[in-house]
């Protein structure tokens, strides 16, 4: 990982088009101005990961398909049971 | 819900769309997590029972991968998200209304559990046949879909608006 220490108003360029200023600083919390293309994402990295990794349970074992078809059937089963009473 | 003050916002309306058996897609940025998977296939969730369901799956094409979908109103949420330039440029959308959102849901074992994300959505234009996933920050990452429980053997186009 790249280490480079920054004061407050000064920047880091990434690539030829990413800036990245400190704005503020306070106590242990720092302010990040960005400046990117529109078409690049950011995102606090919690979010970007939490995101990411719902998508994953989402998409997981393999076959969501089955899964949303046993949901379903036990859906209808609950439903059933209910009406029954 | 509210949503940031500088962005337009658009209610999630039923559109001819969902009508469609199935559709292809094109994901420039993937899905966050699947960035390099592009071409996805969009289809009514049929049962192998012949039954109905409001759900749809985003199938990958060239892999195997596929995430569950349902329609907001589907699951009676008054769903909004921003409108920006950017976004619009992106998905090559003239106005709003092309936009049709549509939310993953993680489908878990215990029927309580199923959620669907609504920090994530899937946004899709389906004149240009393209997507992406948007990120709301303020959103729920996971909204418990059973809240309306008896919307989920209905079909998506046959839902009755709420009295």
């Amino acid at each position: 990982m790249l280490i480079l220490s920054r004061r407050l108003g000064e920047s880091v360029t990434i690539g030829d088009d990413i800036v990245v200023t400190v704005v503020g600083v306070s106590g242990n919390q720092i302010r990040l101005g960005i400046n990117a293309p529109k078409a690049v994402r950011v995102l606090r990295e919690e979010i970007y990961k939490a995101i990411q990794k719902e998508n994953q349970s989402a998409a997981t074992a393999a076959d969501p398909r089955s899964r949303l078809e046993g949901a379903l059937k036990q859906f209808r089963g609950q439903r059933q049971e209910g009406s029954n009473d | 819900m509210t949503s940031r003050a500088d962005v337009t916002v658009r209610d999630a309306n039923e559109t001819a769309f969902v009508n469609q058996r199935e559709q292809e897609l094109f994901f420039p940025a993937g899905l966050l997590g699947f960035g390099s998977c592009h071409q996805y296939k969009l289809e009514h969730f049929k049962p192998d029972d012949g039954s109905e369901s409001p759900f749809f799956m985003l199938c990958a094409l060239d892999q195997d991968l596929s995430f569950p979908l349902i329609h907001p109103e589907s699951v009676s949420l008054d769903y909004r998200f921003p409108v920006t330039p950017e976004l619009l440029m992106a998905l090559e959308a003239k106005a709003p209304d092309e936009l049709v959102p549509l939310l993953i849901v993680t489908v878990r074992d215990r029927l309580e559990e199923i959620t669907v994300n609504l920090q994530g959505p899937v946004i899709v234009n389906p004149n240009s046949s393209l997507g992406l996933q948007l990120v709301i920050e303020q959103y729920p990452l996971r909204h418990p879909l059973l809240q309306r429980a008896e919307l989920l053997t209905t079909p998506f186009t046959k839902i009755p608006a709420d009295p």
